[in-house]
């Protein structure tokens, strides 16, 4: 567990607009929020409420307009772009259209989540090491794909890409994964075994797992903690027990349509 | 007047043909009044001579309305007609073919007049402030889909085109470096009464002069003339000098067979119309507006280009000669020891490695380059943006500059022979490779740049490894292609000096011996067809 271990993140005042020619748009207001280690999250909220803006965030691939992420001692919206690059190698990120590079084989995409730990040079030329492919093959293993490694991406299944998306995040040994709906393109059962493979890394090696999800339901049943967003706001933070029919109605906006 | 009435019937034969067809009869009599007032204004209809070739004037309709005020008549029926037929109806039909009329009836009255002496009148600054306008209209339109800089650009625009103007205006500016512009359009004007006896007069008071001239150099000696007449069209060239041009009404130019035509379309489509008055559509006018600009474009295009397919008649007795020369052709003729055969092939190995080698470099170049070319990663800096639009601006004007031309500065710089070729070819494809390569860039799916940044991987291996596999496959196609193209540019390299089959060609032509140059064109035609076919099949298999 101790190669996993990382500090609490803290999210302070954090707002972020967004400006187009057609006007600016408030997409995060004013979010407070402590992440501390081996905690598994689940963020709800409808469409557009700011969950991916919010994850996004987390790992820098989104600098706020206002407020700080601070992740021990240091401030991951104020860091340099290498210190960036140093801190996302810890950070896996799995995203809901899997974005593999389909003309590579499993191997190669898995690798990639070596590729921050190699010298620029190495990684031009494909150099991984030895503990880097011992990497990249044990997460196939775990994730049943062994027998994928040189089957082209674009020759899998849904299921089997976002197996793929989540072995190179996991090849990162990241201390922190944020997963953007890894669902939402896959059936139920896929879904299932998604949030079955998620939790089990949190639970065997304590890697914290901040997840947006659709599902209400998948949400309530693996994560340790729910957040709501509503436009922008966090409305709710605390466990699924908590979480009441009246506040799941709110947070969905759908009063008016029962009614 | 056989052309007269040929011009006529072609165009009534283009409406009846058009009506089989049951097309539209109003869009057709719409163009040809569009088109006739096209015409009007803008194409020569006869000729006016002075002393010199170059002292010839064409004038156009409008320029001899000011000899002929009745010709003013014709604009006025064209654009009544174009009103009328907003409505469409018998009543449009109606003056289409009454328009069609009398533009033909003026046409013929024009042809009749006998040859006269007319006066120049240039309008100054007509070309010159066409000029600014264009210039104006052309800001303005750019300025129109830009709502918040509209006012500022069409303001930058108004005083460019004043400054325009009075630039091109002023005998240091424009005139100096397109004096033709000055006074580009001119209008013909009647002559005062005895202007012709005053030239006659005048003209022959000089002759003792210049017959005095004329003998010390050796040249035949002129006569006394009784009128102008007596010049055969030409008028004496201190006439010409003072603007005097005689007109030939009979001598018609592209303008009089454009106005022949459409008035011929015109009565015939207004005629049809009116047996048929459901051959109108809406759009009618639109489709006449294009349909004459088209018309418009091609035709004064024809007359520059010297289109003549009775040089074609003259030059046929050539083209047998050639064939049954180039026929059958000389592979080899040992006794004088000359093997055309070998060396067509060995010239055509050099052009095919002329165009490996010269894509293979483009390649090499276009690459890297390609990459700062593209706009989706060059946004991070204002140094980067820079980067990007000098890129783009060396691949725009290189792609400007054909690889032939390359090719002639070349030979001059590295000597005659395939090395000027490759030089040339890669310089010149380097550009058109480089934006291809850039836009498949462009065109990358954002997915695996975002994961592998989030990986934590640097900037150059995230397109070392979510860019490149994705356009590879892309580049690769685009390379090929260009080969493709380049061997057929190659081809030609040789006719400049830079190496290749096209000088085996050059020379055999040169030469008279056609039957070897056919050699040459025979395995043109084979290999083109082997590389096409071989490049579609590899292009197929890669995407
Ligand atoms: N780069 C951007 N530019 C402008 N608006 C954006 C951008 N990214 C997201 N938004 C807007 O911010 C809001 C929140 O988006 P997002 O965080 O993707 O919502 P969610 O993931 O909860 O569906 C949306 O209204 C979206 O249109
Ligand atoms: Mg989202």
């Amino acid at each position: 567990m101790g190669k996993y271990r990382t500090a609490m993140i803290e999210v302070r005042n954090l707002s972020q607009t967004f400006v187009s020619p057609k006007g600016s748009f408030r997409a995060l207001e004013d979010v407070n929020l402590s992440i501390p280690d081996h905690d598994f999250i689940a963020i709800i909220g409808r469409s557009g409420a700011g969950k991916s803006t919010f994850l996004r965030t987390l790992n820098g691939l989104l600098i706020p307009s206002e407020g700080s992420v601070v992740v021990g001692a240091t401030d991951i919206t104020q860091l340099s772009k290498r210190a960036l690059q140093k801190y996302r190698c810890k950070v896996g990120f799995i995203f809901q259209q899997f974005n593999l590079v389909n003309r590579l084989s499993v191997l190669d995409n898995v690798l990639h989540g070596r590729l921050g730990y190699l010298p620029t040079w190495r990684g031009l030329l494909g150099l991984y090491t030895e503990h880097d492919y011992e990497v990249a093959r044990a997460q196939l293993a775990r994730l049943d794909l062994s027998t994928k490694e040189n089957a082209r991406v674009d020759s899998l299944s849904g299921g089997q890409m976002q197996r793929v998306a989540i072995a190179r995040a996991m090849a990162q040994e990241p201390a922190l994964i944020l997963a953007d709906e890894p669902a939402a393109n896959l059936d139920p059962v896929l879904s299932e075994e998604v949030m079955r493979t998620l939790r089990g890394f949190n639970a065997e090696q304590g890697v914290t797992v901040v997840i947006n999800i659709h599902a209400l339901d998948l949400a309530l049943e693996y994560a340790k903690r729910i957040i709501a967003f509503k436009r922008g706001r966090l409305v709710f933070d605390g466990r699924p027990a908590e979480l009441s029919d009246a506040l799941v109605d709110d947070i969905y906006e759908r009063k008016e349509m029962l009614a | 007047m056989i052309a007269i009435v040929l011009y006529v019937l072609s165009g009534i034969a283009i409406a009846l043909l058009s009506g089989i067809a049951k097309g539209s009869m109003r869009r057709l009599w719409l163009g040809a009044a569009v088109g006739l007032l096209i015409a009007f204004v803008a194409f020569p209809f006869s000729r006016s001579l002075g002393n010199l070739t170059r002292e010839t004037v064409n004038p156009t309709l409008l320029a001899l309305a000011t000899d002929f005020p009745w010709l003013f008549g014709l604009p006025v029926l064209l654009i009544l007609t174009l009103l009328i037929a907003r409505r469409g109806g018998p009543r449009g039909a109606w003056t289409a073919v009454v328009t069609g009329v009398a533009t033909l009836l003026a046409g013929l009255v024009f042809y009749s007049q006998p040859v006269h002496l007319v006066r120049l009148a240039p309008i100054n600054g007509l070309m010159e402030l066409l000029t600014a306008l264009v210039l104006l209209g052309a800001i303005g339109l750019a300025a129109w889909n830009r709502p918040r800089l509209r006012w500022p650009l069409l303001a930058v625009g108004l005083v460019a085109g004043v400054l325009a103007f009075f630039w091109l205006n002023s005998s240091q500016g424009g005139h100096t470096y397109l004096p033709n512009s000055a006074g580009y359009y001119k209008l013909l004007r009647p002559t005062p009464a005895g202007a012709n006896l005053q030239l006659v007069d005048a003209y022959n008071a000089g002759l003792q002069a210049r017959n005095q001239v004329a003998k010390e150099n050796g040249l035949a000696l002129a006569e006394p003339i009784q009128s102008l007449a007596d010049l055969k069209g030409k008028i004496p060239a201190e006439a010409a000098n003072q603007g005097y041009r005689m007109l030939q009404p009979s001598r018609l130019q592209y303008g009089a067979f454009a106005v022949f035509v459409l008035a011929g379309l015109m009565l015939g489509a207004g005629l049809l119309h009116l047996r048929n008055l459901r051959l109108e559509e809406t759009g009618d006018l639109q489709a006449g507006v294009v349909l004459a600009s088209v018309f418009s474009l091609l035709l004064p295009a024809f007359n520059a280009t010297e289109f003549n397919p009775a040089k074609l008649v003259k030059g046929w007795p050539f083209l047998v000669q050639f064939g049954q020369k180039a026929w059958p052709p000389l592979l080899a003729d040992p006794s004088t020891n000359r093997f055309p055969l070998q060396e067509v092939l060995s010239f055509m190995t050099i052009t095919v490695e002329i165009a490996l080698v010269g894509t293979f470099i483009a390649a090499l170049v276009a690459l890297p380059t390609s990459f700062l070319a593209a706009r989706n990663l060059t946004g991070a800096s204002p140094w980067m943006r820079g980067v990007f639009y000098f890129t783009r601006a060396f691949y725009n004007v290189d792609r400007g500059i054909d690889t032939l031309i390359l090719a002639l500065i070349l030979v001059a710089a590295v000597g005659l022979g395939p090395f000027a070729g490759v030089l040339a070819m890669a310089i010149h494809s380097v550009a058109d490779l480089g934006k291809l390569y850039s836009e498949a860039i462009e065109n990358v799916d954002k997915g695996p740049i975002e994961a592998l940044e989030s990986t934590g991987t640097a900037g150059v291996n995230v397109l070392r490894w979510a860019i490149l596999p994705q356009v590879l496959p892309l580049l690769v196609s685009y390379t090929v292609y260009r080969f493709e193209i380049n061997f057929r540019v190659s081809i030609i390299l040789g006719f400049v000096g830079a190496g290749g089959i096209g000088f085996f060609i050059q020379g055999a032509m040169a030469a008279g011996q056609y039957d070897q140059m056919i050699i040459g064109v025979i395995a043109i035609v084979i290999v083109v067809n082997l590389i096409d076919f071989a490049s579609s099949y590899l292009r197929s298999r890669l995407v």
